[in-house]
């Protein structure tokens, strides 16, 4: 591989290091932390998500230790809800989505047969917003009072200054908004991808399914986000400056949270899942042999599921008192979203029949998906109708419904994800009795942890609540809940073992393990820096089963790049980063805005106001200094063999 | 060996399953199911209640359904089609795209399943926003108060007050207007009609009917701070007769009144206890917790103490010692108990408004004293 500058950005790089200047390591430290590349940050997204999945799993096992036994001591009331509240915050926006965002960085570029996503750099700003966000958020441990006790809810007016002096709830605030701005500039950047960068002939209705819930998902962010920002905006506001937009004192409704909450929450659930089913939609084909099923109503399905996802708020709040119309019109619409969501299931069903079903550990996972999101759809069609969701808000068995969605929907989805695209990815592939022992011990530990809080819940257990006393009934079934979620943490723990193991030790993979359907698996094993050394030409949906299996006139062509001109390339930036250590400092400073440090047992009042200030000046510099640099660019050439691969499939044509 | 650790462990982790999930449908003491728990919402003692476990039994029976028909497809297919010993590994199956009348089909037939559901919901949904019309006439109403972490009930047509035990006659429909005094809290009766939140600033309503006398366990359902856990009530349906005696109780005096809070009960064993304790409560109690049953204070009602049955907002039951240990150290029962810590001032919570028993420093005979008391009180 032979490297060269283009012509018009060889200016900018005459000096080959420094902050100032463009920076062109592509190893080490500088190589890590000024990457573009779309499969660099991929692989951070998902090592960052793993992590904190390893922390909010701690926190789920402390809390399950806690309700093992009735009336049981072992932690306080306080940080029993610290516990809940950090464990929610960091599953929804510090493992699952990010986990999400890793595939979307990492498999969509090359599923459409992109070099890079659309805006290199954007990204990298995107991944750094996710980690220093995640670090805000849990900085909150380290101060006095501790994380936030206020649910990942955060329910007005708990969360005002009066019933929550805590800094642990500022940190909780500006956390969030950081990781929304990590959210909307990834989702920005995924659709002005699909919908320009796709490879010739891809048209959108050629598109894999896991592409179209990304397109479908990153809509659903840029809609979702802004209200929750307003939220957040509008509650710093009435905990620093007095403002009365959630507090009853001033005229403040707490009910207007609720809604700007859930305006955001509900969809934010199918920002969840959407992902997850793309991911099923694309591993079932595969391991069935067999085209997708209805892939048109599969895909019209996944975008009314997101329009409806946007109607269906309310029921959130069947309990708050909301009028009959009000109530009953939010029932029916949710009660719709039962229909896409069968159909999906449904052509599932209807692609693995007839198939040859080869049960390797991504099937197991993909089916393993199947049951428990039937399960869980079932208990959401239940309070789905208010006069049940009476009795079951705020009870375990919202808690068992949205584990079996979220756990036994999202992150079986992603674990069948990683074991699927792992060769893909590392070049090496993950041991299969291993991955089939972690799929038992998951699925069972899950299976264990889970269902008896159906039992708990209608059988009157609160929600979010510290202990509960023994002459209630529910000490057997939390008794083996603890048990199972002991093996689940265990079966986790096990999968990302076996993928430290798998990466250094595992066998070698070839290009397409699996005798896969879609674009990415006709590249190398792992890519290329980029991607694809030919332009590929797309004559059908399922493209590299076609070359295999198809009719000649079905195969896609090979465009070699210009022999002059190359591949062109991002430029890697010092900017993104900088950019994100100014917005997180100055969320740090609007944190500690009224926040009283004691140094040495003397009060002293940090300066929360000039950290903003400065904060904001690196943020104005990172920006305008990303601007002025440009976006650059350098071309690479293929390598020999990849020039050779593309001479063979011409020739054959 | 690594052929055979997999079946033995899936198997292994299946028996597992087969054994725990049956285990986990019995509570503590062996009952099944726990299906007549004080919460639970399988028992209904009330017509609201009885609708709410109606239609989810209706919705329990079609989703079984579809779990059986969907969930046999699955496992048929997932049978069926497995790949076998022996078999060809380059056989490719048959590509079918789809099939729009099976499509078109599924999608109706999940349809018209909705709207055996929406029906009885829509019902549902009514029943429990309106008292129904013969109900109507001999209905009581009673002004729920929420606050960080115990109930205030107001019985407004005869105006008094008391706390964390709401009684009132069986067979008669009971108005509740919810309120609340500090953060969102949920009113709920498991066994009587749901729940629906109290939220400041704005007045819920809802309705409850017992039909036949009884004792209820109900729980605060919406995350409130510290103690949210420890937020119960009792619900007491009481017969006719039995209801018209305790209203004419709770409008009784029960201390002699005027700036005096000795009792005006006369049988007492030790006088001289009881008005020690009467002192005790005074400094230390008087402030927040207001024995006049017209009055309502920062702290609950104290007027019929000594008639409750619980304490400590439902999470204990009312006994001697267990009134020692909550009058002692409340904040070992109750996290962050206002009683113990004091009220934060609202405008600087880091600053105390009003001293808890914290500062009293109470020793074990003056709260001995202040138990004594306290059950004078009836």
């Amino acid at each position: 591989m032979s490297s060269h500058h283009s012509p018009d950005s060889a200016a900018a790089h005459s000096e080959p290091t420094g902050l100032w200047h463009r920076p062109l390591k592509k190893t080490g430290w500088v190589g890590f932390l000024t990457t573009v590349d779309h499969k660099k940050i991929g692989i951070a997204y998902a090592l960052g998500a793993l992590f904190f999945l390893l922390v909010g799993g701690v926190e789920a096992l402390i809390i399950r230790l806690q309700l093992m036994v009735p009336e049981n001591e072992l932690i306080s009331a306080r940080l029993y809800n610290q516990l809940f509240t950090m464990h929610g915050t960091t599953m929804i926006f510090l493992a699952v989505m990010p986990l999400s965002a890793a595939f979307f960085n990492y498999i969509m570029p090359l599923q459409i047969g992109a070099r890079d996503v659309a805006f290199p750099r954007m990204n990298a700003l995107g991944l750094w917003c996710f980690l220093l966000g995640g670090i805000l958020i849990n900085m909150s441990w380290f101060f006095d009072q501790g994380a936030p006790a206020i649910g990942w809810f955060a329910y007005a007016p708990l969360t005002d200054r009066q019933f929550s002096p805590d800094i642990g709830t500022d940190f909780w605030i500006m956390g969030l908004q950081i990781l929304g701005i990590a959210s909307l500039v990834g989702a920005f950047n995924f659709i002005t991808t699909i919908l320009n960068m796709r490879a010739p002939g891809l048209s959108m209705m050629r598109l894999p399914v896991f592409t179209w819930m990304t397109l479908i998902t990153s809509f659903l962010i840029i809609l979702a986000f802004p209200a929750i920002t307003i939220a957040l905006v509008e509650l710093m506001f009435d905990r620093h400056f007095g403002t009365y937009f959630f507090n009853v004192d001033g005229g403040g409704k707490p009910i207007l949270w609720q809604h700007l909450f859930w305006i955001f929450g509900h969809p934010e659930v199918y920002i969840l899942i959407l992902p997850a089913m793309g991911i099923i939609s694309e591993v079932i084909p595969v391991f069935s042999r067999k085209t997708l099923f209805g892939y048109p109503l599969i895909i019209f399905s996944g975008a009314v599921i997101g329009f409806l996802g946007f109607a269906v708020w309310s029921h959130h709040m069947f309990t708050t008192g909301l009028g009959i119309v009000a109530t009953t019109a939010f029932a029916f619409l949710t009660m719709l979203i039962a229909i896409p969501t069968g159909v999906k299931i449904f052509n599932w069903i209807g692609t693995m029949w007839g198939g040859r079903l080869r049960f390797t550990t991504p099937m197991l996972y993909a089916v393993g998906f199947i049951w428990m999101f039937m399960m869980g759809g079932f208990t959401g069609i239940m309070h789905s109708s208010p006069p049940v969701d009476a009795q079951q808000q705020d009870t375990y068995f919202v808690v068992a419904h949205f584990h079996y969605v979220l756990i036994g929907g999202s992150i079986f989805a992603l674990l069948c994800g990683i074991h699927y695209w792992f060769p893909k990815v590392s070049g090496r592939i993950m041991d299969e009795t291993w991955g089939k022992i972690n799929f038992y011990t998951v699925f069972v530990g899950f299976n264990i942890a889970f269902f008896p809080m159906h039992i708990l819940g209608m059988t009157g257990m609160p929600r979010r609540t510290h202990t509960y006393k023994e002459e209630m009934g529910w000490a057997e079934p939390n008794f083996w809940a603890t048990i199972g979620a002991l093996m689940l943490g265990f079966g986790i723990l096990s999968c990302i073992i076996q993928m430290i193991y798998s990466y250094y030790k595992g066998a070698k993979s070839p290009n397409d393990p699996w005798g896969g359907r879609t674009l990415e698996w006709a590249t190398a094993s792992p890519p290329k820096e980029y991607n694809f050394a030919y332009t590929p030409v797309i004559h059908a949906r399922d493209q590299v089963w076609e070359d295999r299996h198809g009719t000649p006139e079905k195969r896609m062509d090979k465009i070699a790049p210009d022999p002059e001109h190359g591949i062109h390339m991002p430029d890697q930036s010092w900017w993104p980063l900088i950019t994100s250590f100014g917005i997180f400092f100055a969320c740090l400073g609007i944190v500690f805005f009224r926040y009283e440090f004691t140094f040495f047992g003397s009060l002293s009042y940090t300066n929360g106001i000039g950290l903003l200030v400065v904060g904001l000046v690196v943020t104005l510099v990172g920006i305008v200094k990303w601007a002025l640099e440009g976006p650059g660019g350098y071309h690479l050439y293929p390598d020999a063999e990849d020039m050779e691969e593309i001479r063979q499939s011409q020739s054959k044509n | 060996m690594s052929k055979r650790i997999l079946p033995i462990w899936a198997g292994l982790m299946f028996l597992v399953m087969l054994i725990s999930i049956p285990q986990c449908t019995f509570s503590g003491d062996g009952r099944w199911f726990n299906i007549e728990g004080q919460q639970s919402a399988l028992d209904p003692k009330g017509p609201i209640a009885q609708n709410q476990a109606d239609i989810f039994y209706l919705i329990l029976w079609v989703t079984l359904f579809l779990f059986i028909t969907v969930g046999g497809a699955l496992a048929l297919a997932m049978w069926r089609f497995r790949e076998r010993k022996g078999d060809d590994p380059n056989y490719i199956p048959p590509q079918s795209h789809g099939h729009p009348l099976i499509e078109v089909g599924l999608v109706v037939a999940s349809a018209a399943l909705l709207v055996v559901i929406a029906i009885p919901t829509f019902g549902g949904i009514i029943l429990k926003k309106q008292v129904p019309v013969h109900l109507e006439a001999d209905a009581i109403e009673v002004n729920v108060t929420g606050y960080q972490w115990w109930w205030g009930f107001e019985y407004t047509e005869h105006g008094f007050y008391t706390a964390n035990e709401i009684v009132f006659p069986a067979g008669r429909a009971v108005k509740l207007n919810l309120h609340a005094n500090d953060v969102i809290h949920s009113f709920w009766l498991p066994k009587l009609a749901g729940k629906v939140d109290l939220i400041p600033g704005q007045v819920n309503t809802m309705w409850i009917k017992a039909d036949e006398p009884g004792y209820f366990w109900g729980q605060c359902a919406e995350f409130c701070g510290d103690s949210h856990a420890y937020m119960l009530f009792r619900a007491i349906a009481l017969p006719e007769d039995e209801w018209n005696e305790w209203l004419e109780r709770q409008q009784r005096e029960t201390i002699v009144g005027n700036g005096d809070y000795a009792p005006v009960k006369e049988d007492i064993e030790d006088r001289e206890l009881v008005l020690k304790g009467a002192e005790l409560y005074a400094q230390h109690c008087a402030r927040c917790h207001s024995v006049d049953s017209r009055l309502q204070t920062m702290g609950p009602n104290l007027a019929h103490f000594g008639s409750r049955t619980s304490i400590a907002s439902g999470w204990m039951e009312n006994e001697p010692e267990e009134l020692h240990r909550w009058l002692k150290e409340p904040h070992k029962v109750k996290p962050g108990n206002f009683m113990w810590y004091g009220f934060p001032d609202p405008s600087d919570p880091s600053r105390v408004q009003m001293e808890g028993l914290k500062d009293a420093d109470l020793s074990d005979s003056e709260v001995d004293a202040l138990v004594a008391y306290l059950y004078t009180l009836q």
